[in-house]
């Protein structure tokens, strides 16, 4: 199958990284944080990650770190190092969280894809699109599908969203690492070779990296595709709720939809009331700076469910901008 | 023993004995408030602390009253043995107090005493002095994630409450 394959490509090139480095060489990391500047630790290159440097440190690093600065770049926790540095173990409770609030929202968007891909049946097929970079501020995290035509029609209940959230959990439960994993695209490519979509945003992702590189990362048996650094765990969410399936409109591959969702991660929980007024929030569309403005027919019978924003919006012959896709014409659907 | 209503009602008498009788126990006290009053936060036995700690919310209350009142002159006159703190307590203290209602004071126990009667020890201060804190404050970082949902959340309220209005004056 699909993901059996792409997980047999990925270990084949974990391997061969890892084999890369026959012999140990040692390299010096120096810790950076409060009660820890200049401790010095001797570790192997190619094999230690940063969280083996927590290890040597104490449970509360391990269990509490969700990121690291290696010279003042954001690194995941299970990526090896590869040379001498100084490094930063980054927690959600750190003087300056954004890059790891950036990272935890990115990976639950990561984790609804994942999640999204297993949901529905064998005969209907899933296609994650790139997820949006969407800051913490706009109230939840997205992550754009485009589902099986026969889906067209289909209006997600509050049932479904519920049977969502119940396999987020079971995922968070099972406390998954993201591994990640630096590739040169031709190999990205050959991971994806079921998915023509995926291959795109795989071309789109090494022209922006100036490395060339595309990072991939692997969450149990599933191969994902992601922009930036994802958290160490899945086991760092506490609280995970997919709160509401939006429709986008037509786009090049089918019709767009927007599951959104809220998480709060396992050291900042949430009381019930705060969640309840978060929630109330997240179930709003969450507009990105790729769709200026949205296309509504009049007589559309958009199946959004609990879509407050469409309200504020006249629809009726907008045209849709759609990033580097070209312009769809207004009369079309 | 914690002095309580309800202790005073099941057990009656339960007021503390200090020193050599009533007397000897107002006169100590009497130091002790100067004291706190001069130096805004003081170091004695827990138990000491917390009978200063009813007299010392008492006479900021009084002092609320202004210096003009006689009532409130003549207390500040007795509880206060050196003279001088009496402007500092009517024009820097109840002045500083005027937006509370009820607790002035704050009592840290700390660990024993050295001596051989290892005494139970606590700090007592009157909130708002210019020392560094007792225990410092943990507030959570602005920047933390459930801190920056809200912010999100209460600058959307704000904006719907904003159009709201306008679509009410237009």
């Amino acid at each position: 199958s699909v993901r059996s394959q792409r997980n047999a490509v990925f270990s084949r090139e974990q391997a061969r990284q890892r084999a890369l480095y026959p012999r140990i060489e040692k390299i010096e990391v120096s810790m950076q944080g409060p009660g820890l500047d200049g401790t010095l630790l001797i570790m192997n290159r190619g094999m230690s990650t940063p969280l083996s440097c927590a290890r040597h440190l104490t449970e509360h690093h391990v269990t509490n770190s969700a990121l690291a600065l290696v010279d003042g770049e954001p690194w995941p926790l299970h990526q090896p190092l590869t040379r001498s540095c100084s490094l930063t173990l980054l927690t959600f409770k750190s003087s300056d969280p954004t890059l790891v609030n950036q990272a935890y929202w990115r990976s639950c968007a990561t984790l609804l894809g994942q999640v999204l891909e297993t949901a529905f049946k064998d005969n209907f097929t899933v296609d994650l699109l790139s997820v949006p970079e969407v800051p913490v501020t706009s109230g939840a995290f997205c992550c754009d599908v485009v589902l099986d035509p026969q889906l067209d029609s289909w209006t997600p209940s509050e049932e479904t969203l519920r049977s969502l959230t119940r396999a987020a959990l079971q995922l968070i439960h099972k406390d998954l690492a993201w591994e990640p994993l630096e590739v040169t695209p031709s190999v990205a490519l050959e991971v994806f070779s079921h998915s023509r979509c995926k291959q795109e945003e795989v071309e789109e992702k090494a022209a922006q990296n100036p490395k060339g590189t595309v990072t991939l990362y692997r969450c149990g048996d599933h191969v994902l595709l992601s922009a930036g650094p994802l958290v160490a765990r899945t086991g760092l969410c506490s609280q995970y709720e997919v709160m509401a399936i939006h429709n986008l409109g037509q786009g090049p591959w089918g019709l767009h939809r927007r599951v959104q969702g809220l998480s709060l991660p396992l050291q900042l929980k949430g009381h019930h009331t705060v969640w309840r007024k978060l929630r109330q929030r997240a179930e709003k569309l969450v507009r990105t700076t790729k769709i200026s403005v949205f296309y509504l027919t009049n007589s559309s019978k958009s199946s959004d469910i609990k879509a407050e924003g469409r309200g504020q919006l006249r629809g009726g012959g907008l045209l849709v901008f759609w990033g580097q896709w070209s312009c769809l014409d207004a009369g079309s659907k | 023993m914690r002095l309580t209503l309800q202790m005073l009602i099941s057990h009656g008498r339960v007021a503390r004995k200090m020193g050599l009788g009533p007397q000897s126990r107002i006169n100590m006290l009497r130091n002790i408030l100067t004291g706190l009053v001069r130096h805004e936060r003081i170091e004695t036995t827990r138990v000491r602390a917390d009978e200063v700690r009813f007299y010392a919310e008492k006479l900021i209350d009084y002092a609320k009253k202004g210096d003009i009142d006689e009532k409130a002159m003549k207390m500040a006159n007795f509880w206060l043995t050196e003279k001088d703190l009496v402007p500092k307590l009517f024009k820097v203290l109840a002045p500083r107090f005027e937006p509370h209602s009820n607790s002035y004071t704050r009592m840290v126990r700390i660990p024993n005493r050295h001596n051989l009667d290892r005494a139970k020890m606590a700090v007592l201060e009157y909130k708002g002095n210019p020392f560094p804190p007792l225990y410092p404050v943990k507030k959570d970082c602005e920047l933390s994630l459930i801190n920056q949902l809200l912010k999100g959340y209460r600058e959307e309220r704000e904006q719907q409450l904003a159009a709201k209005l306008q679509s009410q004056l237009k």
